[in-house]
């Protein structure tokens, strides 16, 4: 089955399962809490109805003038500010929902307004993120050339644990900041930080919605914004690191199969061939067409590994070392040229460490979408084989 | 200045806008009936309290008692169906809040669910999207086939409409579906299922929350389950047509700047300095905002050093009006931000100032 298929499909059954898995906990944990609060507001109500002399009916349209108070309560949500926090949920798709359009017409631009909003604010933030993501790695190679390291690349690991701490402290700090401002315990505050940050949005916590703070306190709103804003940049960054790459990985190995087949199909002669690849590689090409032989025959022995490799997780940060050791004896030619070939790279003086797109292999073998070098990945099976690991 | 820069500063002025023009409107339409509402909705109050005899401390009791209730009025959230419900708002980032962790354990355990749950969904529905993509391109092609049309290859454009047509699709067939089962007006519905769909999720339109749904009505449950994960996975293959491609656009260019660097130190050992031109002559104009085609090999915004003067004259100036406008755009923002809040921090007469500054400083 072609690797994609077999991958979605792999995805498919582990979120339902992790679905299911979720389910049984969460009602473990909550089911019985559930229970217990339900019957103590119960009988508090009816003593309450007692005590009143309530009936049902009138019970009822009590009940209802309150829910309907109370996003009213919170103050006034659709001021200036207040319409300024609902178009930031919106456009993040967090979605609290403690203010929610009332009027169809306001529904109707809301719709609009999510529609060219959503994208826009995706797209801002992945390019946000990744500048973040630049300017770190470059703080941290200053930083490891400053303490004299022996090596000053900033490998993947270095970043993710960066980024993950910056997360953590992100979270932190608003849960202090939170907990502080809107009178809630730390745990609290941490949870609301979090599952606003995850654009999740449930609405049991939000933020501005004590003692009308949106009209009285402009600096405490202002934060709130800021805080909001640079806490999706932050996360955003960690998933532009982390998770961006496997969000494109079947369009990538789909682009690969179908410049294979059209490699494959058309058959060019060996010099044809060195014609296809860029000045840059022009060197590597002689080396290269002889490969191109010894990749066909190869080719069925890499396909199981590659299928493997894939569907599993993802074995970029593997070391070449590992890799090496697992397949000692299928392919030593590939091995030594492909030695020559990173050692060609990093004698570069602006060769980008590996660190830099989170794979061992060099990025021009990394990126399929800048297709010049594809040929050269093609008649080389074991650098495929390397690149896909790295995706 | 580097072409990621620019793109990223002028998206963050295009996000600022647009949430100031947003927030703009959304007060114009929202602020009047808010008020109004209010005014009515205390009047009730006030005459309710009045007619009961509620004191203070009752009445606030009552009103706690009510909004504690509320989401036990649409029955058992937490049995497995509500379980899986919640666990579906959490790993989607949906989101509702009409059932939300009231122990700190699970609190706890919905913030670890969320952290490897939401990664593994936006990858998953990612995945499936391109599949499903792959098989209209396919469905396409042959249509395309047997309908004997001159050009078989199916275009973007026509990606583009299937796609848009099916999520259209999509939120009708749901909006019917939820009108029925849910009684709301074919509207509300629709504005339901945009809005889960978005994974905005306000929650003040969920399914499933009429007396004991949750329990007794298995199969309307089950289709509600589903149609929110198909509904995201044709929403998520749309947006990996479209958007996905803009997400990678700044590490693209990082990795091309990186290839250019390493391949011009690589030139300037052997090739002449007439390949090279012809290469900048054959640079194509890239926008900022779209991403490469496939096998163009460099294209940069600035010109790489040791190219010709002329080339980086014209950038320079290029860069110039692009800072102005920038910085018109900023002013702009601050001045309507002013007038919208209503305060008034001096800017105008402070630009007005030193426009007057820079004047006399340039006759002098």
């Amino acid at each position: 089955m072609k690797r994609q298929n077999a991958r979605t499909l792999a995805l498919i059954i582990s979120i339902l399962t992790y679905l299911v898995v979720g389910a049984a906990v969460f009602e473990t944990l909550e089911s019985k809490q559930e229970k217990s609060h339900k019957r103590r507001l119960d009988a508090r109500k009816h003593e309450l109805m007692r005590k009143y002399n309530l009936t049902k009916g009138n019970f009822e349209e009590l009940e209802h003038v309150v829910l309907q108070l109370k996003p009213h309560k919170a103050g006034v949500q659709w001021k200036f500010a207040g319409s300024f926090y609902f178009a930031i949920t919106v456009i993040t798709t967090i979605g609290y929902g403690h203010a929610a359009p009332s009027t169809d017409s306001g529904k109707v631009f809301c719709m609009f307004y999510a529609l060219l909003g959503i994208p826009l604010t995706l797209v801002m933030f992945q390019s946000l993120g990744e500048r973040i993501n630049t300017f770190v790695r470059y703080l941290l190679h200053q930083a490891k050339k400053c303490l004299a390291m022996r090596h000053t690349e900033v490998s993947m690991a270095n970043m993710v644990t960066v980024g993950f701490f910056s997360c953590m402290s992100t979270l932190c700090v608003g849960a202090v900041a939170f907990s502080h401002c809107e009178g809630w315990s730390f745990l609290h505050a941490f949870y609301f930080c979090f599952i606003t940050l995850t654009t999740i949005g449930f609405g049991d916590y939000v933020a501005l919605q004590r003692d009308d703070a949106l009209q009285n306190d402009p600096r405490y709103v202002a934060f709130c914004f800021v805080y909001i804003l640079t806490g999706l940049t932050v996360i955003g960054a960690f998933l532009n690191l982390v998770v961006l790459r496997f969000l494109t990985m079947n369009t990538e190995d789909e682009r690969r199969d179908a410049k294979q087949r059209a490699l494959m199909s058309v058959g060019k002669p060996r010099g044809e061939v060195a014609r296809l690849l860029p000045f840059s590689a022009s060197t590597s090409s002689t080396p290269v067409a002889d490969e191109s032989a010894k990749a066909r025959d190869l080719k069925g022995a890499y396909t199981e590994v590659l299928h493997f490799q894939t569907i599993c997780s993802c074995l970029w940060y593997r070391s070449k070392e590992k890799l090496q050791g697992s397949i000692p004896t299928m392919i030593p030619q590939e091995l030594t040229f492909s030695d020559a070939y990173m050692q060609q790279n990093s004698n570069c003086p602006h060769y980008m460490e590996p660190g830099s797109t989170g794979c061992v292999c060099s990025p021009r073998q990394c990126s399929s979408i800048s297709s010049i070098t594809s040929g050269l990945h093609i008649l080389s099976p074991f650098r495929m084989c390397k690149r896909r690991s790295s995706v | 200045m580097k072409k990621q820069n620019v793109r990223t500063l002028s998206l963050i002025l295009c996000m600022f806008s647009y949430l100031l023009v947003g927030a703009a409107v959304f007060d114009a339409l929202e602020s009047e009936t808010e008020s109004s509402r209010r005014r009515i909705l205390e009047l009730k109050r006030n005459e309710m309290k009045k007619k009961y005899r509620f004191s203070e401390h009752d009445y606030r009791e009552i009103e706690r008692v009510v909004l504690q209730a509320e989401p036990h009025r649409a029955g058992r959230q937490w049995k497995f169906a509500g379980s899986f419900y919640f666990a579906i708002t959490v790993i989607t980032t949906i989101g509702y809040g009409h059932a939300a962790p009231g122990t700190d354990a699970g609190k706890v355990f919905c913030m670890f669910y969320a952290v490897l749950g939401i990664p593994l969904t936006l990858v998953m529905f990612q995945s499936l999207g391109e599949r499903m993509n792959t098989f209209v391109r396919y469905l396409l092609h042959k249509v395309k086939q047997c309908l004997g049309c001159r050009r078989t290859e199916v275009s973007m454009e026509n990606m583009v409409l299937v796609g848009f047509l099916s999520c259209i699709g999509t939120l009708c067939v749901g909006a019917a579906a939820f009108s029925h089962f849910e009684g709301w007006s074919f509207f509300h519905a629709y504005y339901y299922c945009f809005i889960t769909l978005t994974t905005i999720g306000f929650g003040d339109f969920v399914a499933l929350q009429k007396k004991e749904d949750l329990q007794e009505k298995t199969p309307y449950v089950a289709f509600s389950f589903m149609y929110i994960l198909v509904g995201l996975t044709v929403i998520g293959a749309f947006l990996n047509l479209v958007v996905l491609r803009f997400l990678t656009m700044n590490t693209e260019d990082e990795r091309r700047d990186a290839q250019e660097r390493a391949s011009l130190k690589r030139d300037r050992g052997f090739l002449s300095r007439g390949l090279r031109r012809e290469r900048n002559r054959s640079r194509s104009h890239s926008t900022l905002f779209l991403p490469m085609e496939e096998g163009t090999s460099c294209t940069n915004l600035i010109a790489s050093p040791a190219e010709d003067p002329e080339r980086q004259r014209r950038t320079g100036a290029r860069e110039g009006n692009m800072w102005r406008v920038m910085l018109f755009f900023v002013m702009v923002i601050y001045l309507f931000t002013e007038s919208q809040l209503k305060i008034n921090t001096g800017s105008i007469y402070m630009i007005c100032t030193s426009r007057e500054c820079f004047e006399m400083w340039r006759l002098k």
